[in-house]
């Protein structure tokens, strides 16, 4: 009867308020359909004559301890049955209302949803948030079952009445359901047959569910593959990750984002041997590109023409989990296309309340919340609208150890999205000349090089002894030098802490705007506080690299090119750093030079390596 | 796709996610046939070369056929195993049921070696279709400094987004093969050509369908020869997988008992 091969099974989920039905419908249905192995029964028998209670079918799923003695589904669990037809797979989950999270975990797993009504309790606010949230993240096939019909004497009215009202709500949110049919899970009315309900003619629980058509998902022809890992392997450098959209063949045109830089895909590489041309959707592949380019993990292969969209502000529809509301203060990481990004929320357009869809009336995100809200990351995330490619347009939100919500990029109907649109890149709209040109002309990316250190650490003559290796090798390069600046555009500007502030503030822009021309700029500037130095990064993280350039005190004193330190020492100037003004110094640099151990040679090499490095030519 | 594809592709990418994501992992080889996939899988995941150790806690009470499969597929797979041990019997719990008690001695040497070697990460071969506790299980499934699993509170797992950041006495169990039923696991072995121990096929009218310590697990009634024989058996089979394991029946709730404290 059964054929050998196993077929793919479809993934259900079944939702709706506690106490309606869910365990009991997929217990009886898995026992219609003859699925209940013989061991499994008489544990459930044994259990419920242990604690004294009637036969539940629900005890088949609720097999933790906890739930038995309580009644209630605590987590998901999964289910495999199969029809005459095919394979489903049963995803349970809790009605319970704190525990919505497992709800969300299982329905992002699944392609068919039942929703459960008790039609003697009617539509509850349960219900609706379900149902919600299950149109958020993007699922489509959502079947109504109306159940315990028995305590209503399978009377057709009561169906017809609950019918109504959950069709006007399912409009609202642009669901169209693929049936609504009256049931009784506990008498197994209309599960896998009907002989109770007579007045009803339509489908039973086992015939809608073969009815439905499964699609595969993702059929988008749009390629996205989001970089997972890349491995060395011998002389190769392989790029791995999975197909999310569209599909590759070795010898395809490609873009990698957010580096714009574009390649040719060199090998598709699979072990133990590569057994096809053409990698489609949901396959994990490894590629080498033809150019050395870097890449990392959570950057977007494309192809040219159609990229993903590189944004650091954009506007999503989020759930939210933690016992804490958001805070906009806060720092929180979101995992999207396998890597995690710093980021925070700017604004709370508007919390929804399921219940009637309209607007709370406070801008609070609580436990359970859905809202829209504006996100802005430190670093450009890859990233596409969910309604266009759901793959590459979810994401999970955390706080450090704790999963906190999650959501979908919705970028339709924002007003702010069309500035943010633009890749910084690719300002074609108000340039006639690109950066994206400029690039190709000049052969490699624009950069900032932030070098940061005591007075008489060593940045000066770093800087230009980096500029001369660059400048040889053909880079565009121009240093900003802040004893420079201070002659001309700063010199208004004294050395309190508001007025380095302020130093720094514009040596920070005039570094982004040459950057903008194509230049790699070397800044060179003690800029002692960590927090001007984050200000000066944000303008244009996605080239900001902070260098450390480090010497003891004790050394630039030694050194003391300026005799600053003899004159700060006799008190002749005020507010000096590393004598009677603090130095920060950098967490977290992007690169250390240390000046004391390394001669200016070694110093300039390393440097000049690691730029050629970052912003290599192409 | 076909679904032995989609399954095999989805544990590649969790394999990946977890190198990836959690330092200094390792992956459980227990030498039975789910773990014996999950080895292939990781040599696909990782071009030939499983690139974190492979770590087989020996109860010392294991069948012949088994060890003997351990020593030949280690040099055949280039693995980099770790044996772990297990303490006495008489160091563990004593209130537990007899077999129970000797599953419990197993996950004792399992948190040995999580603590001696500082693993953040393990990974194991579990399947949800094996056991109703199992089905409860998240992909990245979190367990306390004592190994404990807290399963009426468990991080929610959004899509294919694997929360993978904890505080450092915290370690992770990674199941790959989540998904999967045994009949796959059969199907892909045939597939795939991957090695099993022969205990597995019938001789004299039985047959073991899940491999564990040799006092407490019983071959089943089969005539199960080879691989299509026993996918054929397990397509009309109303008997659990795991009914020749003695631990699993001895009283209610014991598995999910075994489990809470740190068993697979």
């Amino acid at each position: 009867m059964n054929s050998l091969k196993s077929l793919n099974p479809i993934k259900l989920i079944v939702v709706g308020h506690v106490d309606h039905g869910k365990s009991t419908l997929i217990g009886k249905l898995l026992y219609e359909l003859g699925q209940i192995s013989e061991d499994k029964v008489s544990e459930i028998k044994k259990s419920c004559l242990s604690r004294s209670v009637s036969f539940e079918w629900a005890f088949l799923l609720d097999s933790l301890k906890l739930e038995r003695d309580q009644g209630v589904t605590v987590d998901t669990t999964q289910i495999f049955f199969r029809t005459k037809k095919r394979h489903y797979v049963f995803i349970d989950t809790p009605g319970h209302k704190e525990f919505l999270k497992n709800m969300i975990t299982g329905a992002t797993q699944a392609e068919i949803a039942l929703l459960m009504i008790d039609v003697t309790e009617g539509i509850r606010d349960q219900t609706k948030k379900h149902v919600y949230l299950l149109r958020l993240i993007g699922m489509k096939k959502v079947i109504i079952l109306i159940n315990k019909m028995d305590a209503v004497d399978y009377k057709q009215k009561r169906f017809f009445e609950v019918k109504k009202k959950i069709e006007n709500y399912l409009n609202d949110i642009d669901i169209f359901p693929v049936d609504i049919l009256p049931i009784s899970a506990k008498r197994g009315a209309n599960i896998t047959e009907n002989d109770k309900i007579k007045w009803f003619k339509g489908n039973t629980v086992a015939s809608v569910l073969d009815k439905v058509e499964s699609d595969e998902k993702n059929q988008n022809s749009l390629l996205r593959f989001p970089v997972q890992d890349v491995y060395r392997i011998g002389k190769k450098r392989i790029i791995v990750g999975r197909i999310e959209s569209g599909f590759i063949k070795e010898g395809d045109k490609i873009l990698i984002s957010p580096s714009n830089m574009e390649s040719e895909i060199n090998s598709i590489e699979i072990w133990p041997r590569k057994m096809k041309e053409k990698y489609f959707a949901g396959e994990c592949v490894g590629i080498t590109f033809k150019d050395q380019l870097f890449v990392e993990k959570g950057n977007i292969i494309s192809k040219k023409r159609n990229p993903p969209m590189v944004l650091q502000t954009f506007r999503s529809k989020i759930f939210w989990f933690s016992k804490e509301p958001l805070s906009l203060n806060k720092n929180y990481q979101l995992k999207i296309n396998t890597r995690s990004y710093e980021i925070k929320f700017l604004s709370i357009e508007k919390v929804i309340r399921t219940d009637n869809l309209l607007e709370k009336e406070k801008k609070i995100i609580e436990r359970n919340d859905v809202s829209f809200v504006r996100i802005f990351s430190q670093s450009l995330i890859c990233i596409d609208d969910f309604e266009t490619l759901p793959n590459t347009g979810c994401f999970s939100i955390s706080n450090s150890f704790e999963v906190v919500g999650g959501g979908i990029v919705d970028t339709k109907n924002d007003l702010v999205k069309k500035n943010d649109l633009n890749k910084p890149f690719l300002k074609s709209e108000e340039f006639f000349i690109s950066e994206i040109d400029r690039v190709l002309r000049y052969g490699h990316r624009p950069g900032i090089i932030w070098l940061t250190g005591l007075s008489g650490s060593g940045k000066s003559t770093l800087a230009k002894e980096v500029e001369k290796n660059l400048f040889s090798k053909g880079y565009n390069t121009f240093i900003l030098d802040g004893d420079n600046l201070r002659g001309g555009i700063n010199k208004d500007l004294g050395f309190s802490p508001e007025d380095r502030k302020e130093n720094i503030r514009r040596t920070a822009e005039l570094a982004a705007l040459i950057s903008s021309a194509g230049f790699i700029v070397l800044v060179s500037l003690i800029s002692p506080y960590r927090s001007d130095r984050n200000e000066a990064r944000s303008i244009k993280p996605e080239i900001f690299k902070e260098v450390y350039v480090q010497a003891s005190v004790k050394e630039c004193e030694r050194r003391d090119v300026k005799g600053l330190y003899s004159k700060a020492k006799h008190g002749f100037i005020k507010n000096f750093t590393g004598i009677n003004a603090p130095y920060e110094k950098p967490n977290k640099p992007d690169l250390i030079i240390n000046t004391e151990k390394q001669t200016i040679l070694e110093s300039s090499n390393n440097l000049t390596n690691f730029i050629e490095k970052e912003f290599s030519k192409i | 796709m076909d679904y032995l594809s989609k399954l095999e592709n989805q544990s590649i990418f969790i394999l990946r996610e977890a190198y990836k994501s959690v330092k200094n992992i390792a992956m459980l080889w227990s030498l039975g046939k789910d773990s014996n996939v999950m080895v292939w899988l990781a040599l696909k995941a990782f071009y030939g070369k499983v690139p974190f150790p492979v770590v087989h806690v020996d109860t010392k009470r294991k069948f012949p056929e088994m060890y003997n499969f351990r020593d030949k597929y280690e040099k055949k797979w280039n693995l980099n195993l770790i044996k772990g041990t297990c303490p006495p019997l008489s160091k563990v719990d004593p209130k537990l049921p007899k077999a129970a008690r000797s599953a419990a001695r197993k996950t004792e040497g399992l948190k040995k070696i999580i603590r001696t070697k500082a693993f953040n990460g393990i990974i194991a071969g579990i399947r949800r279709d094996e056991q109703s506790t199992r089905a409860k299980e998240r992909i990245f499934s979190p367990r306390d400094q004592n190994g404990y699993w807290n399963v009426s509170d468990q991080p929610p797992e959004l899509w294919d987004s694997f929360h993978t950041d904890y505080p450092k006495n915290v370690h992770l169990r990674i199941h790959p093969l989540l998904s999967w039923t045994e009949k796959n696991i059969w199907e892909y072995i045939k597939k795939e050509n991957i090695p099993v121990v022969d205990l597995y096929f019938a001789k004299n009218g039985t047959r073991y369908r899940s491999l564990g310590d040799r006092d407490i697990t019983q071959p089943v009634k089969s005539n199960a020869k080879t691989i299509d024989q026993i996918i054929e058996e397990l397509s009309n089979t109303e008997i659990s997988e795991r009914s020749g394991r003695l631990m699993d029946n001895e009283e209610e709730h014991i598995f999910e008992k075994l489990r809470t404290k740190g068993y697979m």
